[in-house]
């Protein structure tokens, strides 16, 4: 089978399901034959991913196949096909495989919704993952902004499932509006890149102002897809939808979709050395930023949610500083120990019905096989050596070293630590200490929810080990070294799991805790923009208002009025009275008559 | 008596008519002058026939007569069913048309 037809079937597959679902309403309405045939369809999307790696291994080149697509004298504008490449190949892989995870898990998860919704849901998941593999597989970047729009409204969709629930209904609509703010950024790089060179590929090489104007634009949409400050507000909020839509979307493959648009257009982004430096440190200050506020949320997902966006600044900033690969390697691990994460916190949310990290603890006892799958993955987030977090976090940082930024890499080296807190407050809170009155009758789900749990743990462990595979698959050196990055970097992560537990292991207040609970509570970005939502909302639709009003409806009142005037005075003419009319014959007869005579 | 004379006599016709026309505001009235104006073509229709040399001129004016009477008969039907109508003959109240 070609790679191509591989590929494209890993792409339609859950298409394919999602239509079914779309048009056989009674399957969606069942429930229960949704989530099989959504399941076979990232099934197939999977199969189709791993064959592809199969013959990869087997030394397999890349492939492209485009198809012309919308002809302007023959000519294609655009061009729309799969790519499969050293950097889509994994992304497919760790989509599909966490997809698939999180699909899983769900059927458990969501077990108590009723069919309809439960079917709705999967439909949903089944579009989800053709939009991102549409991403994924895209071989220029108009098809990766179709796909990104595509995942932003599922995403939208899926933040806003409890719809009934005020809340969730807030949160999805502020989610898409912030992305879609963003994704303004995209669409006129997009122009800016076509007008300039023709085209909408990543591999062209326009001038430095030109691509410098590209990535920064691109850049806009990124920060906003990939929740980095200023407009990481919608994350938290995005904490509205269900569990495992957060462990899939918002933590694992949809956020990343920043990281990887970048990562994809890095030839573009090599020539434009302002936007990186942009990036660094937009990316640095998220990172420290949002472990700051992680530190502090007690809202068990809120922490996650959080450290999703800290962890994407460590990518972002890798990417500021030149380097791709170590951004997208920390995507690839990042990707299996927070969707582990989420999903373990499912699984706690599920037997304890609470998000709020106050009423658990003790669940240790309680949940063990949940306890471990945590432990793993907030071990790897934290950084600790021999997790898969250790190996890219490290490359990161080394990234950083290697090109002696030294205020982003010490400023990252701060959040690792602050990471290590915030994970080992979670886990000591959440896991060790007094059993409280809601876990004390937690139990351990079912098939459906250890088993995706066991399966992510393993690459959570584990695929920091594949650096080099991943390296050597995108032509870049990759080496292990003992220098000051690794050992700096797995003191801070052992320093803070320790401080961690020193200071919430024996119940003391926290450094700082009551400062940044201020911080948090003040919420100063959330209010400047809900201040610029509202300005906006009620400035731009003023202006709007004003310009149809007068100036829209002026010009058609105006254009009645004198026709209206037109008519009442050549009405004047018409006065009814028959010697009037006799008058007017006569001096026309008159006049006919001295033009006759003159003439 | 030459052309020339019934020449100016149909043109004094013609111009009584017209004042008469644009002055008057019974209906009868304005009928008549409307009559005189006709009369005065009738009697150019004659004179040319004279001088011309033949009868053709005042036979034509036999038909226009004859044509005229239907004319006035209509006329006056008209100024009938006016006066029913307003209990006037002042043709300028008829104006609703205007609106």
């Amino acid at each position: 089978m070609s790679p191509i037809f591989l590929g494209l079937l890993a792409t339609l597959a859950p298409a394919a399901a999602a239509l079914l679902l779309l048009i056989a309403f009674p399957l969606r309405h069942r429930g229960a034959p949704a989530a099989w045939i959504c399941i076979l369809g990232s099934l197939t999307s999977l199969g189709a991913a791993g064959k592809l790696l199969v013959d990869r291994l087997g030394g397999a080149p890349d492939a492209r196949w485009v198809e012309p697509w919308i002809l302007e004298r023959g000519v294609p504008m655009a061009e729309m096909g799969v790519l499969i490449d050293g950097v889509s190949l994994p992304m497919l892989i760790v989509v599909c495989l966490v997809a698939l995870c999180v699909q899983v898990f769900s059927i458990a998860y969501m077990h108590d919704e009723p069919p309809r919704a439960f079917g709705r849901y999967f439909t949903l998941h089944a579009l989800f993952l053709f939009s991102m593999n549409v991403v994924v597989v895209a071989p220029n970047l108009l098809q990766l902004f179709f796909g990104w729009e595509l995942v932003g409204l599922t995403s939208y969709l899926l933040i806003g499932f409890y719809f009934a629930k005020p809340s969730a209904a807030r949160a999805a609509v502020k989610a898409f509006w912030m992305t879609k703010l963003a994704d303004m950024g995209f669409l006129f790089g997009l122009l800016v890149l076509f007008v300039s060179t023709g085209g909408f590929e990543w591999t062209s090489h326009p001038s430095t102002a030109v691509a410098t104007a590209v990535t920064a634009l691109l850049f806009v949409a990124v920060v906003g897809k990939s929740a980095q400050f200023p407009l990481h507000i919608w994350l938290p909020d995005a904490m509205e939808g269900p569990t495992p839509v957060s462990a899939l979307l918002h933590a694992a493959t949809m956020v990343a979709a920043g990281v990887y648009l970048v990562v994809r257009a890095d030839p573009l982004f090599a020539l434009a050395p302002a936007t990186r430096d942009v990036m660094l440190w937009i990316g640095a200050g998220t990172a420290v930023f949002a472990a700051g506020l992680a530190m502090v949320q007690n809202d068990l997902k809120k922490v996650l949610a959080f450290s999703t966006c800290s962890q994407l600044g460590y990518m972002i900033a890798a990417l500021g500083a030149g380097s791709a690969f170590a951004g997208f390697f920390h995507l690839g691990t990042h990707a299996f120990f927070k969707a582990l994460l989420f999903l373990a916190a499912g699984s706690v949310i599920h037997a304890v019905h609470s998000n709020e990290l106050s009423q658990m603890g003790g669940l240790r006892k309680k949940l063990p096989l949940t306890t471990t799958a945590f432990v793993i993955g907030a071990l790897s987030l934290a950084g600790i050596p021999g997790f898969a977090g250790f190996f890219s976090k490290d490359l990161v940082l080394a990234s950083l070293e290697g090109r002696a930024h030294w205020v982003p890499w010490t400023m990252l080296m701060g959040a690792a630590f602050l990471t290590a807190f915030y994970m080992g407050r979670v886990v000591v809170k959440a896991f060790w200490g007094q059993v409280s009155e809601k876990s004390a009758h937690a139990h351990e789900g079912g098939l459906a929810i250890t088993g995706p749990l066991v399966v992510l743990a393993i690459p959570a462990l584990l695929s920091g080990l594949l650096g080099g595979w991943l390296a050597s698959q995108v032509s870049v050196p990759y080496s292990l070294h003992l220098g000051l990055t690794p050992i700096v970097a797995s003191s801070m992560g052992l320093a803070g799991v320790a401080a961690a537990v020193f200071v919430f292991g024996t119940g003391r207040a926290a450094p700082f805790a009551a400062t940044l609970e201020k911080l948090d509570r003040l919420s100063l970005v959330d209010r400047s923009w809900a201040f610029a939502y509202q300005v906006g909302l009620q400035a731009f639709p003023a202006l709007f208002g004003w310009i149809d009003r007068y100036l829209v409806d002026g010009l058609m009142n105006f254009s009645g009025w004198s026709a209206i005037e037109a008519g009442a005075s050549a009405r004047k003419l018409q006065t009814g009275k028959i010697r009037d009319y006799a008058l007017m014959v006569v001096a026309g007869v008159i006049a006919l008559a001295l033009i006759g005579v003159l003439r | 008596m030459t052309l020339s004379h019934c020449i100016i006599l149909a043109s004094l016709l013609l111009c009584i008519g017209v004042y008469g026309l644009l002055t008057r505001r019974q209906a009868v009235a304005m009928l008549l002058s409307v009559e005189l104006m006709a009369n005065s073509a009738n009697i150019l229709f004659a004179s040319f026939g004279h001088f011309h040399g033949g009868a053709s001129g005042q036979v034509f004016v036999l038909f226009a007569l004859a044509l005229t009477v239907a004319e006035v008969a209509v006329g006056l039907a008209l100024i009938m069913l006016l006066y029913r109508r307003y209990g006037d003959t002042v043709l300028d109240l008829a104006s609703e048309a205007r609106q």
